[in-house]
């Protein structure tokens, strides 16, 4: 057998490997080997004084326990989590029910929606910043105008609000993220379970609870699988609005890792808590995909 | 027609000369009847449209003469020949002089001595996080370190000290050098590390009185002299101007280092230290307890904005008008001046920090910190340890931060404090201290705070988490209120500091 029958045997081969072999590679290079390198740094510390990453053992993993930042930030984590979630979910239900009226105007509404998913992260931070200013920002002058607020009061720099004010452009970005998804799942039911719910004289919103939820439902799972991973790493809106503060009330899990590994040459310690994020968000996936019958 | 009045004049025509909105003759005439000088229409010519540096100098003075000079680009050309063809590389944070020379200098380097250099500008955690890297791999992908004044216990042991390379190397020596000619001060707070030179100064951001002129006659007021001065200075402003004008401001954003700076003025300005002989924190010492206090009185004379600020935000509410005064870095003084910057050109005026209630004699603290109101936050430059080219880096390092070129860094990089003794009385650097952008006029108040007022931070492998994250992160739990005395979140933040030592 010649070297090119060799070749065209291959290239013809009816066998998956050789066509899976460039995604392997990419796996492997961009996936397995960042894994096992961080699970590898987990069990080792940058020692500055030795210039060398030395082999601690279960050190970096017993500290959490101990570490109330640790906890802090990852209560901070569920919170953000849980409340980003619950408000997107409702209002980009809300807004693609109302989108799915098909009124006229309505399509340059979906068209205006999208633009802010295009909008970097940490820029709309910053707008969020200076809107939530106490001495220039609109947000504050109106609930100042309006009483919600008194004027002496930063949102981004106390306790009580802060959170909330950067929850604020979380929402306000991400928000027309599940109206896409939630209009394309109701744009694509059926008419015909709606043409005999109005035959039998069901209300709308026995009409909504009875047919269009439980026809939804897989839809909206994906659509909260997808955002809740990536509300779970938010780093780019606490970082550029409050760096963390006032105090640890918007320090998040992403927040502590990055400035474990990068700001205080912490590799080790960084590691294991992005493996622990990891950890966490494979396991409430996993638990979310179960309950919700997710079919890939 | 008052001082600042006649200076913000002069600003405007200024401007609107340089923008070509106004002819020569036109501005020559306006300026007269200011009844300048012709020394100081020279230095409105300054900002005129004919820029030999890439559009970055003032032409305040004769063709060629913001060039180096050729004594120095002989020496250059002399000493670099074997070396022509070779890359060096540094990582530094965007300032003044790292701008100065990759955006204006680097060109005539490089033609003279054939070395290429690279400059990468990156966050300051970034220039940490590269450094750490290289001298944990020992690759010697950085020849010289950009070394912030922490930074130096870190790194002692990974830079040449350069009395050692003046001595081993005489052939690539500058002759001009004179390493004694760096600022003493600076030499100790921000290069020395136990009794190594871990670099040499390069750059010196430090606090200094910055203030509204005009606000502070309209109310009869003169400079503060003394912590309660600031204060009370601040109270009527506020109570007359308020909430329009504040009296002071801060860089107080939780979590931020910059908090951790403002802290440290108000420390030391009441007797405070951080760390005793026995290296054991004592912030939370009666001095350190008054300074809390006294600083809850004066944040209430700044904006409501502030606990969200870090030094841009501080800087933008003075120029922007919504404070009149300000006790920090002195960098912010040329952007004030500027027209195109902000409200408030020509109506600053700069003074040393207000004095001490009692200060702490550095031999009475722990780490080598050294108190004083006039915070700063140097760096250093070296050659790494590491480096394959480790006597091109010297070169370089000896051009960047010889005296020649720190003056023209001082005039292209925006009126930044030079570090060497002499820079301060180069006439390229005095023609430069007019009204108007890249404004010189400060450095005589930054010279006498580097000399009679700095303060700079302990030396401790530690202090980066300290500093960035473990007493501004409590502060400002402080300031947000979950603290019940100043008492109390010294005691937590002493306690939080032992665990990192510890650990």
């Amino acid at each position: 057998m010649t070297t090119s029958d060799l070749v065209r045997r291959r290239v013809v081969s009816d066998h998956p490997l050789p066509w899976l072999m460039p995604l392997i590679a990419i796996l492997v290079v961009f996936t397995i080997f960042p894994l096992v390198y961080n699970i590898w740094l987990s069990f080792h510390e940058f020692v500055p004084r030795r210039r060398a990453l030395e082999w601690v053992g279960g050190r970096n993993w017993a500290q959490l326990w101990a570490d109330t930042r640790f906890w802090q930030s990852l209560t901070v984590t569920f919170i953000y989590f849980g409340i980003a979630l619950a408000v997107e979910l409702v209002l980009g239900m809300a807004i693609a029910l109302l989108l799915d009226a098909d009124e006229p105007g309505f399509g340059f509404l979906r068209g205006i929606l999208t633009m802010t998913l295009v909008i970097p992260p940490a820029i709309a931070g910053m707008m969020y910043l200076l809107m939530e200013d106490p001495q220039f920002g609109v947000i504050s002058y109106v609930l100042k105008a309006i009483g919600l607020l008194s004027p002496a009061t930063p949102i981004l720099a106390t306790t009580q609000y802060a959170l909330a004010g950067v929850l604020l452009a979380e929402i306000w970005q991400w928000t027309p993220f599940m109206v896409l998804i939630l209009l394309a799942g109701l744009r694509a039911l059926p008419s015909e379970p709606y043409e005999a719910a109005m035959i039998d004289g069901a209300s709308p919103w026995q009409t909504f609870w009875r047919l269009t939820m439980p026809m939804m439902s897989k839809v909206i799972a994906i659509a909260v699988l997808i955002r809740g991973i990536d509300l779970f790493r938010v780093f780019d809106y606490v970082f550029v609005m409050t760096s963390g503060g006032p105090g640890t009330a918007t320090y998040t899990l992403s927040l502590y890792a990055w400035q474990q590994t990068f700001s205080f040459v912490k590799w080790g310690y960084g590691a294991t808590l992005s493996l622990v994020m990891l950890l966490i968000v494979l396991i409430i996936a996993n638990v979310f995909i179960k309950v919700a019958k997710v079919r890939w | 027609m008052r001082d600042w009045q006649r200076k913000t004049y002069l600003a405007s025509v200024t401007d609107r000369y340089v923008k070509g909105q106004m002819d020569r003759r036109s501005f020559l005439r306006a300026a007269g009847k200011l009844g300048l000088s012709v020394g100081a229409l020279g230095a409105g010519f300054g900002l005129s449209g004919r820029r030999p540096f890439f559009n970055l100098a003032p032409s305040a003075f004769a063709e060629g003469s913001l060039e180096p000079s050729p004594e120095m680009m002989k020496w250059l050309a002399d000493v670099g020949k074997p070396f022509a063809g070779t890359t060096l590389r540094l990582a530094t944070e965007s300032t003044p002089p790292s701008n100065a020379i990759a955006n204006s200098l680097k060109p005539f380097f490089e033609k003279a001595s054939g070395i290429k250099i690279e400059i990468e500008v990156l966050p300051l955690e970034q220039v940490l996080q590269k450094l750490t890297l290289d001298v944990a791999s020992q690759l010697g992908t950085y020849d010289l370190y950009y070394i912030d004044q922490s930074w130096a216990a870190n790194f002692s042991q990974d830079v040449f000290d350069p009395r050692e390379q003046i001595k081993d190397k005489p052939d690539l020596a500058y002759p001009d050098y004179n390493i004694d000619d760096f600022l003493p001060p600076l030499v100790d707070g921000i290069a020395k590390y136990k009794d190594r030179w871990v670099g040499v100064p390069y750059d010196i951001p430090i606090f200094i009185m910055q203030y509204r002129k005009d606000i502070y006659d309209e109310l009869g007021l003169k400079a503060p002299e003394t912590m309660d001065e600031l204060l009370t200075n601040s109270q009527k402003i506020t109570e007359a101007k308020g909430p329009q004008l504040y009296g002071t401001t801060g860089q107080m954003k939780s979590g931020h280092y910059s908090l951790e700076c403002d802290w440290t003025c108000w420390l030391w300005g009441h007797g405070g230290q951080i760390f005793d002989t026995d290296r054991k924190f004592v912030g939370n010492n009666d001095a350190g307890i008054k300074a809390i206090e006294y600083w809850d009185k004066l944040k209430k004379t700044m904006p409501p904005g502030v606990d969200g600020w870090t030094w841009d935000g501080e800087g933008q509410s003075v120029s922007q008008g919504v404070a009149a005064s300000m006790l920090s870095w002195g960098e912010f003084f040329p952007f004030f001046d500027d027209p195109k910057s902000g409200k408030i050109s020509g109506l600053m005026e700069a003074a040393v920090p207000p004095k001490a209630i009692t200060l702490i004699s550095p031999d009475k603290t722990g780490f080598g910190e050294i108190p004083g109101v006039g915070h700063q936050g140097g760096s250093s430059l070296a050659v790494s340890k590491y480096s394959k080219n480790p006597d091109a880096a010297w070169v370089f390092m000896q051009w960047a931060t010889a005296a020649d070129t720190q003056a023209l860094i001082t005039v292209l990089g925006g009126g930044t404090g030079p570090t060497r003794t002499s820079v301060y009385d180069d006439p390229r650097v005095k023609a430069n201290a007019r009204v108007g952008a890249g404004t010189t006029r400060h450095l005589p108040v930054v010279r006498e705070t580097i000399s009679k007022y700095m303060g700079s931070e302990p030396d401790l492998p530690e202090w980066a988490e300290i500093s960035s994250d473990t007493i501004p992160v409590a502060l400002g739990q402080y300031f947000a209120g979950q603290y019940d005395s100043p008492k109390a979140a010294m005691d937590d933040i002493k306690t939080k500091v032992e665990a990192v030592l510890k650990s």
